[in-house]
């Protein structure tokens, strides 16, 4: 709208702040005041000897975790943005790289997330030696690996399908990279990039809830780093109920204001970056994003770093510079294939020798698994010892491997249980660099078995497993859909009910299912049922929002010229779904399918082996097999569960979802 | 008069995805001079934005070169702005700032680039839009961002591919006048317009000079010089002359007494016609004043035609053998007189018949699908052939015509959703 008269408002002379700013500064005081509180948390020492972690089932304290689990949250998500914009970046622009990067990619993002603790935990510890933060990294990272890798694709293919017309004009106005970057390829991607870190945040409420209990090599519990997810383990360790209750209300509330204080503004100001060159009909809308605008002191704030970019804006500027041409000359075949080749060449080479690496660490005298049975897994002191403490440790009859490892049931044998540890024996056992459990006679008092590496038998059970895990998703996945899709269309074609139904489903999703499986636990342990049968939907609990929310929004823009003609042509009943609901609902059932089915591979690991106080359900499965082994350092059978699934959901994604997702596009789109 | 930019020995060619070069322009010399404005006119296909990326720097040339005062070309260089079909305008950024854009490049600080792009907004007549974000406008005052945008940064040489096209005829003609206003009252810096066009009114009323490009390979054809001042009137005589000389120029074929039919192959490029359009203009020449012949100009001004409408139809009308074209004007063969007489089936049968003669593709699927036993082959199978020949953009493009085509005239099906084309007669796949 173009007023012809300027408003009165814009004559007032302006003083610095509106009463938009009684609530906005003292918002930001506060929002500062406890992100230094939190920082502080995350970042205390932590070193060998320090007590084990541990939080305690005071509601009172709840608060305080919610804002640690809140804090690693941000992190990752900062983490993840940042990863995107360069992984991306590289995959798109640098040539060549994009069929390493890209498959990379695709490889990584069906690995189970929660595989990826047992795996970086020692990194990350070893990297922030004697402070907290290396667990809380662990931490972060897991959740960073569930939301990144679809941010990446988005972001990736975003810069790939810029308009063509666009980057010509960014090229003909001789925009520098940077410029370029800013002001054609993120404004671009943005409305996919938030959205689908709006999937990601939704996801990663789950895996804080499930990241938070770190195993850390050489402690014999189990570190509870503070934060809601560990308050849930703890209370679902000592079966308390009132705990649960609590750890449920304050996750709602933690996922609410998440909801309304980041990502409704992020999305709000995101609709301004469509590309359709008309006005949007129902465009998203957030209270604070407004109350952020009429604020004086945000303005304020939001231009001090103008000065800056103006510079850094003005500094890439090409000046009289040529500017760079889309596309160069023709390069002479010959040695563009010679390139070619050899970049394939060292490809082949570079993969070949990963493949043994990896195989030559997951495989050999198989220790683990022993008559079709698997057993305990046996951790290790510590893997690579200084050649000193090696040398002290054979001294006292145990001789460490080749790689210098000296594992518990060595320690075990040598001191008889536990029960006879000798004067150097017990200050060895103190040095920093060895991690022996704080009760030794308790440790040694369990069957234990060297984890070993994996025996080929244990590759074709390790292969059921998985099997078992694909049959329960499909089953779940379609059963969810199923159930979800006459629902969704109800309220879809309701413009009423859907307009509270759509934010309540994306609440569904984002609001950790983990959190209701000791229900089912205490149902199916009570109603003596079936785990292997009943724990699956579990698997869905959290992932099934998805086909709904994503049929609903189907339903909602069904449009209306198709309804009235199939009013006119008297469609009702079965032909009315089959000839013009499903067709049109299709695509959304893929996509949600996708995710769906994504989500739920990932939930494996918990949900096929859940307690609750002492009783513990377990199914058969890859997810089980993982969670059986991810105790303490990262080991073969972990490697190979991790690896089984990961090729196992690119098979299933390639194999089923593709093809679904191509006839979607190709036959049932709207546009 | 100095020249501003000029081309050598141009050749571009791309490759096919089976690796062989296909040649897009061949040999092009051509040069700007100070103050002229030149139109670029051809077939769809034969090049024409081709050679004006490759004039200003987009896209390098396979082989020869292109100056720009002097200075060799090797990526769009300062002085020089380009006017998109499509206004290309930054979605996310106000009118404002999509013109301040140029400057920004260029490290102009913010306070002369906001007095500058309000200045040249004030010029285009775009004044109380700043704010507005392009989504907002019509489609003329798009293209007036676009044309401010690229005049912000005082262009000496401006590029427009086909700027008008996307607007509708009173919206295009009054940007146009605006436009030749400025130009000629010398109210921007601009001292050379390279405009590439569909329509050979506008090149007529807009340029001193007419290129025009021969298609496949693009060549540079025939030159026409547009001797009169501007606001130019329609019914001068010598702009009509013009517009004639223009029609006779792209149907005449050099060299070339004979309609190539016996010269394609398989990898012919078909063109782009319609068949309802292809019948359509078939009958109005049957029954028009001509009795089945036809001034090419005049025709185009009644159909309100387009270069790249208009000759695609009489590609295929003589491709077809139902119409001889030459000299600006359209005749109809004692076929052609037949075809649009007949009825809708006798009409289908006088297709299959001539397209089997004489468009090998269609009968190169038409032989596959009979020699299969089961009568049906995937589409890619064919796609694949026409790779030896064009790129695959292309090679989709032209098997879409040849099963628009082929299914009209009853001689195979195509199930869309398979991808699979299927003799008539045999059972369809998708069922
Ligand atoms: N990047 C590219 N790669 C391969 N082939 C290309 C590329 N760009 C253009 N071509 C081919 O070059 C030929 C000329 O294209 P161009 O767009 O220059 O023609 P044009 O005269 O502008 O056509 P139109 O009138 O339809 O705009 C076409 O056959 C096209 O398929
Ligand atoms: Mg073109």
């Amino acid at each position: 709208m173009r007023r012809l008269f300027p408003s009165p408002d814009s004559l007032r002379p302006r003083a610095p702040f509106s009463r938009w700013d009684l609530v906005v500064i003292p918002g930001i005081l506060v929002l500062l005041s406890l992100l230094t509180v939190a920082l502080e948390g995350a970042t205390q020492p932590f070193g060998p000897r320090s007590p084990d972690l541990t939080v305690s089932l005071e509601p009172v304290y709840l608060p305080y975790y919610s804002l640690r689990s809140l804090l690693r949250m941000l992190l990752a998500i900062l983490l993840s943005l940042s990863f995107t914009f360069v992984y991306g970046s590289i995959a798109a622009k640098v040539p060549r790289s994009e069929r390493v990067l890209i498959a990379l990619l695709d490889f990584l993002q069906s690995l189970p997330i929660l595989g990826f603790l047992t795996a970086s935990t020692a990194i990350f510890v070893g990297l922030f030696r004697g402070s907290l933060f290396g667990l809380e990294a662990a931490s972060i990272f897991a959740i960073f690996t569930s939301q990144v890798w679809n941010m990446t694709f988005s972001f990736y293919s975003a810069l790939k399908t810029v308009p063509k017309e666009l980057v010509e004009a960014a090229a003909m106005l001789r925009l520098s990279p940077w410029q370029r970057l800013w002001k054609l390829e993120v404004p671009y991607a943005m409305p996919g990039l938030v959205w689908n870190a709006m999937m990601s945040v939704s996801g990663g409420w789950f895996f804080v809830v499930a990241s938070e209990v770190i195993s850390v090599a050489g402690r014999e519990r189990e570190q509870y780093l503070p934060g809601v997810g560990s308050y849930i383990a703890l209370a679902i360790q000592q079966a308390d109920v009132r705990a649960m209750i609590w750890a449920g209300i304050s996750l709602f509330l933690l996922v609410l204001l998440y909801d309304q204080l980041f990502f409704r503004p992020v999305v709000a100001w995101a609709e301004k970056f469509r590309l359709e060159q008309s006005g949007a009909a129902n465009t998203a809308r957030s209270w604070v994003l407004t109350l952020l605008q009429r604020a004086r002191l945000t303005q304020r704030i939001a231009r001090l770093p103008a000065a800056l970019w103006e510079w850094l804006w003005l500094c890439s500027a090409r000046f009289s510079r040529v500017g760079s041409a889309l596309e160069g000359r023709l390069t002479r075949r010959r040695r563009e294939r010679l390139a070619d080749l050899g970049f394939n060449l060292g490809l082949a080479v570079a993969s070949l020798s990963l493949l043994g690496v990896l195989l030559s660490y997951l495989f050999g005298p198989g220790l683990g698994f022993q008559g079709g049975r698997m057993l305990q897994p046996n951790p290790n002191l510590n893997r690579n010892f200084s050649p000193e403490l090696a040398r002290r440790f054979a001294s006292l009859g145990i001789a460490p491997g080749a790689d210098r490892t000296v594992w518990l049931s060595q320690l075990c044998a040598a001191s008889q249980g536990g029960q006879v540890v000798r004067e150097e024996m017990r200050t060895l056992l103190h040095e920093p660099e060895v991690g022996a459990p704080a009760n030794l006679v308790e440790a040694c008092s369990r069957p234990l078995a060297p984890t070993g590496k994996v025996a080929w038998p244990e590759v074709w059970e390790v292969l059921k497993y998985g099997l078992c895990t694909m049959l329960r998703v499909s089953a779940m996945v379609l059963l969810a859909a199923c159930l979800w899709t006459p629902i969704g269309v109800y309220v879809g074609l309701r413009p009423t009910v859907a307009q509270w139904a759509q934010p309540l489903a994306q609440f569904g999703a984002a609001f950790p299912a983990n959190l209701l499986f000791p229900l089912f636990v205490v149902a199916l342990a009570n109603l003596r049922l079936n785990p292997e049968f009943w724990l699956s939907p579990l698997m869905v609990l959290g992932t099934q929002w998805y086909l709904l929310f994503n049929v609903v929004a189907a339903a909602m823009t069904l449009p209306n010229d198709l309804k009235e003609a199939a009013r006119m042509h008297g469609l009702s009943g079965w032909a009315w779904w089959r000839r013009l609901v499903l067709p049109a609902t299709f695509p959304a059932l893929v996509t949600g399918g996708i995710t769906a089915a994504g989500g739920s591979w990932n939930a494996s690991i918990v949900a096929e082996r859940v307690s609750w106080g002492s009783t513990t359900l377990v199914a058969t499965g890859l997810g089980a097999y993982i969670a059986h082994w991810s105790t303490g350092a990262f080991n073969p059978h972990v490697g190979l569960g991790m690896l089984v699934m990961g090729l196992l959901v690119l098979a299933y994604n390639r194999l089923l979802w593709q093809p679904l997702y191509r006839l979607a596009e190709e036959r049932y789109r709207l546009d | 008069m100095q020249s501003i930019l000029s081309a050598t020995h141009l050749t571009k060619s791309f490759s096919t995805p089976e690796g062989r070069p296909f040649t897009v322009l061949d040999d092009i010399d051509l040069e700007l001079k100070e103050g002229e404005i030149v139109a670029l006119l051809g077939r769809s296909g034969s090049g024409k934005s081709t050679l004006l990326r490759c004039l200003s720097g987009l896209v390098r040339p396979s082989w020869g070169e292109v100056r720009y005062r002097g200075q060799r070309v090797k990526g769009p260089m300062p002085g020089m702005a380009m006017v998109f079909q499509n206004f290309a305008l930054f979605p996310w950024l106000t009118v404002q700032q999509n013109v301040e854009l140029g400057l920004e490049a260029m490290g102009v600080p913010a306070p002369q680039r906001r007095r500058r792009a309000l200045e040249v907004i004030d010029l285009i007549g775009l004044d109380g839009f700043e704010k507005a974000f392009p989504k907002e406008l019509s489609g003329g005052m798009r293209q007036r961002v676009g044309f401010a945008r690229a005049l912000v940064t005082n262009p000496d040489i401006l590029f427009m591919d086909e700027p008008f096209s996307a607007l509708d005829v009173l919206t295009a003609e009054s940007l146009r006048d605006e436009l030749l206003e400025l130009w000629s009252e010398r109210r921007i810096p601009t001292r050379s317009i390279l405009l590439v066009t569909h329509n050979i009114e506008e090149a007529v009323l807009l340029a001193d000079r007419i290129l025009v490009l021969s298609a496949n390979p693009g060549r540079l054809m025939a030159e026409v010089t547009v001797p009169l001042p501007y606001p130019r009137k329609r019914e001068h005589p010598v702009f009509v002359e013009r517009v004639e000389q223009v029609y006779r120029i792209l149907t005449t074929r050099p060299g070339l007494e004979q309609p190539p039919a016996e010269a394609i192959g398989i990898g012919h490029r078909l063109p782009r016609a319609p068949i309802g359009a292809l019948e359509g203009l078939l009958e109005r020449v049957a029954e028009g004043p001509g009795f089945g012949r036809e001034d090419l100009s005049k025709l185009a001004g009644e159909m309100q035609l387009e270069v790249d409408e208009l000759f695609p139809l009489l590609d295929a009308a003589e491709l077809l053998g139902l119409a001889v074209v030459q000299e600006g004007d359209i005749r109809l063969s004692p076929l052609g007189q037949r075809f649009a007489a007949a009825s809708s089936n006798t009409r289908k049968k006088i297709f299959a018949e001539r397209m089997l003669l004489s468009v090998p593709l269609v009968g190169h699927i038409h032989r596959v699908l009979q020699t299969r036993p089961n009568g049906r082959a995937p589409e890619e199978r064919f796609v694949r052939e026409l790779e030896d020949y064009m790129p695959t953009e292309e090679a989709l493009a032209v098997l879409a015509i040849a099963i628009d085509w082929g299914r009209y005239a009853e001689l195979f099906e195509y199930d869309y959703n398979a991808g699979v084309l299927y003799g008539e007669g045999a059972p369809s796949p998708g069922t």
